[in-house]
């Protein structure tokens, strides 16, 4: 135990292990910042952070050395638990009027959708990996989407719409890297932009031309070709219609929220609001640690979590957020590096989807915090403040550390 | 199948390196619009979000007495504001100050309502707060939102003095006032002189508001101050020195406690007014709080009508008080000399009506001294019919009759003075005789003036016809009159009636005599017809004691006879004015 314990560290990708510690840091820097204002307040971000690192290292640890062959053995019936796990918080209590937690009577609450990232691309991967086909057919490409749909619908519905597009974001780069034709991936986003094209004639006529091409340009077979076009623009048709008759007016609100938070002005609106001005009177070198008005003023919302990048960016300048978007970038790289090299298929693909995880969650909340999209609540990885993620980061971590060694037994 | 080939090919590889790319420069580029490119816009909106600028108000000046003692003062309130756009929950807000000051709820909405001009700008919500509430709002500051307080230095009167219609009250200014105002100092809920000293005096007065900068926190809680803002200090403004005397103001208020009426008392020799009187009043300071419509309706119905500054405003017959003018303008054009006598009877027949003399008994042979110390009707009745309505006319105004006397007061009413083409006018060119003159020979019909009038008139007898602008504050400087000059012997045989009024032992007036050795009385009585009731009582005069002289006006509206109620309350003032053995005091003035 202890000298295979050993032996993984020391084959580790060490560099990988440097680059998170150095998001650590900026992550821990900020919430330091952000829990002096609560001074009086004994269980603050900044601590409580701290003392997750502790079991975060440890199950990191634990999953580097996890037998691969066991974690792809129990893969789909793990999946099933964490499917149904998902379902549970639903008989919770509400916490900030979502279901995502589930009270385990410990001092703080676990996201079981969290974990269920990692189990999806796990699945995904032995899924993909048990077919030595080249996905010619378009039916092995939909069950790896329905893989990831059914926990992502379920999120989706508590609401959490973030959680539930990482979930789905696996998906299509894990079919790409198993070689899935890029015209059945198109098959595959068609239905949805088909359905959000809808709503405005004069796009949806662009978005219906531009399938037309892609669909003629492909070669499919005749028939083929033709239902696939005229089942989307069915689709496109009826949509609106199922959108305004058999939806409540609180549900359309709900859905219109969770897309487009700035149609809630006091609410989310207000949030990007904010958190730009934090983002930009930081300027290039911040205004100080600790020294940032926004952020201690209160003015900058759920600042530990959410919108720590405006923390960051406002105390610490845009030279800290390119610091810290480099680093992101070289583990994403790095991740993806490591799939290429794996031994086998299972491996690269559990590394890719995991660099797609990160990358998602990356991309959503930065560009969430910096009012490019308007999708709520993401958190950024190692440096939002945050238990659960935080565990299932590091354990992705291990996972990483752990296929991307050479088979020892 | 653990074993099944890594088959990634490197060109997918790459795509999947230059997508990564592609999301990290887009977000680097982001980044760097909004904290580079826009940094000075946002630093700008971040400092607009938590830098406040609230105005904070000039102590008031104070209003001091002669001697330099306090009659109005300021003290320490707060006010509570609240801000629309920050304030969370309005009726918790609403509940938690109406504990902490007592005032319902109701109340609280209906201000908030009234004072609301925009989302961001304070509005009013209660004033008036003293430290122990403000102290019990600061308890559940958490439990408020968009709650800002101020500190007000709200006025403070005299605890005996009054002199409500002197200094006047202040009330919140309206939109009209913010619109005329050429300074741009005021903004709206700004307290403002209404009337009084305070109206005329409220440039000097109100001095000018400082500029206070806050750092708020995202609940509108102040957080200290901001760096890099100066406060700018408000101005107190001056303090205003009246002429009044808080000894003989006290008094004559005292007097006047449970009487309707007016009185004055001045120096003549400077125009200075010392005491200044019109009953009944009201309380000022009602006016600076929030004014209920229900107390407000209570003032304005009243009947005794305790807004009206009746030595101003209101309007009296002068009645026997006016036979000075009469006299003059009968010796003056040597329509009558002093011997000149008529026999009263107690009445005096002319054509078929019967004119009755106060005194039914009547006065005997009196000449022109003894008939205005005895005030005696008919003989004015006899000599009228020698003068000219026109030069009557004439002669009053010169004497200050129907002539506003541009007392530092914000109004004054003119009164009326008649001549021929008025009572043509009221009565048509035939419908009026000579008859009409009797009734204004005595003072009453169509002559109207005001007590502070009658002041100057009694100012200019007194001063041998040199006129001093009565004044609280300065004199005016537009002067009303420069100079009467009629003859030295007239003069004399003036002064002399007004003193026969007061030693004669017939004179009407002896009852103001205070006895006090080398105090010398000049006076005269007056007692109005009034339609509505009871007769006016009139009393004008002045002492001296060498050249410390000092004057009066006494009216007390359906007081009595002139020589039985209003000479007396002259009396205590005389008494008090030389008992404080001060005339040196009035003299440097």
């Amino acid at each position: 135990m202890i000298a295979s314990l050993t032996k993984s560290i020391k084959s580790s990708p060490f560099g990988l292990i440097i680059i998170i510690f150095g998001i650590l840091i900026i992550g821990l820097t900020s919430l330091y910042s952000v829990a002096e204002i609560k001074a009086d307040d004994a269980s603050n971000a900044f601590l409580r952070q701290l003392i997750f690192l502790i079991p975060a290292l440890i199950l990191m640890m634990l999953f580097s050395i996890v037998p691969k062959k066991i974690v792809h053995e129990y893969v789909y019936i793990l999946y099933i638990l964490i499917t149904l796990s998902v379902v549970i918080p639903f008989f919770g209590a509400k916490v900030a009027d979502t279901y995502r937690w589930i009270n385990i009577g410990l001092p703080f609450s676990l996201q079981p959708s969290e974990i269920s990232k990692l189990v999806i691309v796990l699945t995904l991967a032995r899924y993909l990996s048990d077919r030595s086909i080249q996905l010619d057919n378009f039916t092995s490409n939909f069950i790896p989407f329905m893989i990831a749909f059914i926990p992502a619908i379920i999120v989706l519905n508590q609401p959490d719409l973030g959680t539930a597009l990482v979930m789905m974001s696996p998906v299509i780069p894990m079919l790409y890297w198993v070689g899935a034709r890029p015209f059945h991936l198109f098959l595959l986003i068609a239905p949805a932009l088909s359905i959000l094209t809808a709503f405005d004639v004069m796009v949806f006529t662009i978005w219906t031309i531009i399938m037309a091409l892609i669909i003629f340009l492909s070669k499919p077979q005749l028939w083929n070709g033709i239902s696939i076009f005229f089942s989307n623009i069915f689709l496109g048709l009826v949509f609106p219609l199922f959108w305004n008759s058999f939806l409540r007016p609180y549900h359309r609100n709900r859905i219109l929220t969770a897309i487009n938070p700035e149609l809630d002005p006091l609410g989310s609106g207000y949030q990007v609001i904010q958190s730009k001005t934090a983002l930009g009177s930081g300027g290039f070198f911040g205004k100080g640690w600790g020294a940032g008005t926004q952020t201690q003023l209160k003015f900058l919302p759920v600042q530990e979590s959410d919108f720590i990048v405006s923390v960051i960016g406002e105390e610490l300048g845009f030279i800290s957020i390119l610091i810290m978007l480099l680093l992101f970038m070289y583990l994403v790289l790095r991740i993806l590096n490591l799939a290429f090299n794996a031994t086998d298929r299972f491996s690269g693909l559990v590394l890719v989807g995991i660099a797609t995880i990160f990358l998602a969650h990356i991309f959503v909340n930065c560009s969430m915090a910096s009012g490019m999209i308007p999708v709520k609540g993401l958190p950024l990885p190692f440096v939002s403040y945050g238990g659960s993620f935080l565990l299932s980061s590091f354990i992705m971590i291990g996972i990483v550390i752990n296929f991307s060694k050479e088979e020892i037994y | 199948m653990l074993k099944s080939p890594n088959i990634a090919s490197k060109n997918r590889l790459w795509v999947f390196y230059i997508f990564v790319l592609f999301v990290h420069l887009l977000l680097i580029g982001r980044f760097f619009k909004i904290q580079i490119i826009d940094n000075e816009i946002y630093l700008k909106r971040a400092k607009s979000n938590y830098v406040r600028a609230l105005s904070t108000p000039a102590p008031r000046g104070l209003i001091l007495d002669r001697n330099g003692k306090i009659i109005v003062d300021n003290y320490p309130t707060y006010i509570v504001y609240g801000i629309d756009a920050e304030i969370k929950n309005k009726n918790q807000n609403y509940s938690i100050i109406s504990k902490a000051t007592g005032i319902d709820t109701l109340t609280l909405i209906n201000n908030y309502k009234n004072y609301f001009r925009s989302r961001f700008l304070p509005t009013k919500i209660a004033k008036d707060l003293t430290i122990e509430q403000l102290s019990q709002l600061e308890e559940n500051k958490n439990n408020l939102s968009g709650i800002i307080y101020e500190q007000f230095p709200e006025r403070i009167y005299h605890p005996m003095v009054k002199a409500t219609h002197v200094l006047g009250y202040l009330k919140e200014i309206d939109k009209e006032m913010i619109n005329n105002s050429q300074t741009n100092q005021y903004s709206f809920g700004d307290l403002a002189g209404w009337s009084g000293i305070e109206k005329k005096y409220e440039n000097k007065l109100r001095g000018q508001k400082g500029v206070s900068y806050y750092q708020v926190d995202a609940y509108g809680r102040e957080a200290g101050e901001v760096d890099g803002y100066d406060n700018i200090l408000p101005q107190p403004g001056q303090n205003i020195n009246t002429t009044l005397d808080i000894d003989l103001q006290l008094l004559v208020e005292e007097i006047y406690a449970n009487k309707k009426g007016a009185a004055i008392v001045s120096i003549p020799n400077t125009g200075e007014i010392l005491a200044y009187v019109s009953s009944p009043d009201y309380n000022p300071s009602l006016f600076t709080g929030m004014v209920s419509s229900k107390e407000w309706q209570e003032i304005v119905s009243d009947p005794d009508r305790p807004l009206l500054n009746r030595a101003a405003n209101g309007l009296y017959p002068p009645a026997s008080i006016f036979k000075m003018v009469v006299a003059i303008e009968l010796l003056e054009k040597k329509l009558v000399n002093k011997s000149w006598s008529v026999v009263c009877t107690g009445e005096y027949e002319f054509y078929d009506r019967v004119h009755k003399c106060w005194d039914k008994n009547g006065h005997g042979t009196v000449n022109i001294e003894s008939a205005i110390a005895q005030s005696c009707d008919v003989f004015f009745y006899e000599a009228i019919q020698k003068v000219r309505l026109d030069e009557l006319e004439k002669r009053s105004k010169e004497f200050l009759h129907g002539v506003p006397t541009n007392i530092d007061l914000p109004s004054e009413m003119k009164g009326r003075v008649p001549n021929r083409k008025y009572m043509n006018k009221l009565y048509g060119r035939y419908g009026w005789s000579t008859g009409a003159m009797l009734n204004i020979a005595i003072g009453q019909g169509e002559i109207l003036v005001t007590p502070i009038q009658m002041m100057a008139y009694i100012n200019l007898l007194a001063n041998k016809g040199n006129v001093k602008n009565l004044h609280l504050v300065t004199p005016n400087l537009l002067s009303i009159n420069n100079n009467v000059s009629i003859s030295d012997d007239t003069w004399k045989i003036i002064h002399n009636s007004m003193r026969k009024v007061i030693y004669d032992t017939k004179g009407t007036g002896k009852l103001s005599n205070p006895k006090i050795n080398n105090v010398n009385v000049y006076g005269k009585t007056g007692t109005a017809e009034n339609p509505h009731g009871e007769t006016h009582a009139w009393y004008v005069g002045y002492a001296n004691r060498g050249e410390a002289t000092v004057s009066v006006v006494i009216l007390v509206e359906n007081g009595g006879g002139g020589g039985s109620v209003a000479s007396p309350i002259a009396r205590k003032i005389f008494k008090k004015y030389y008992s404080k053995n001060n005339p040196k005091i009035a003299n440097n003035q």
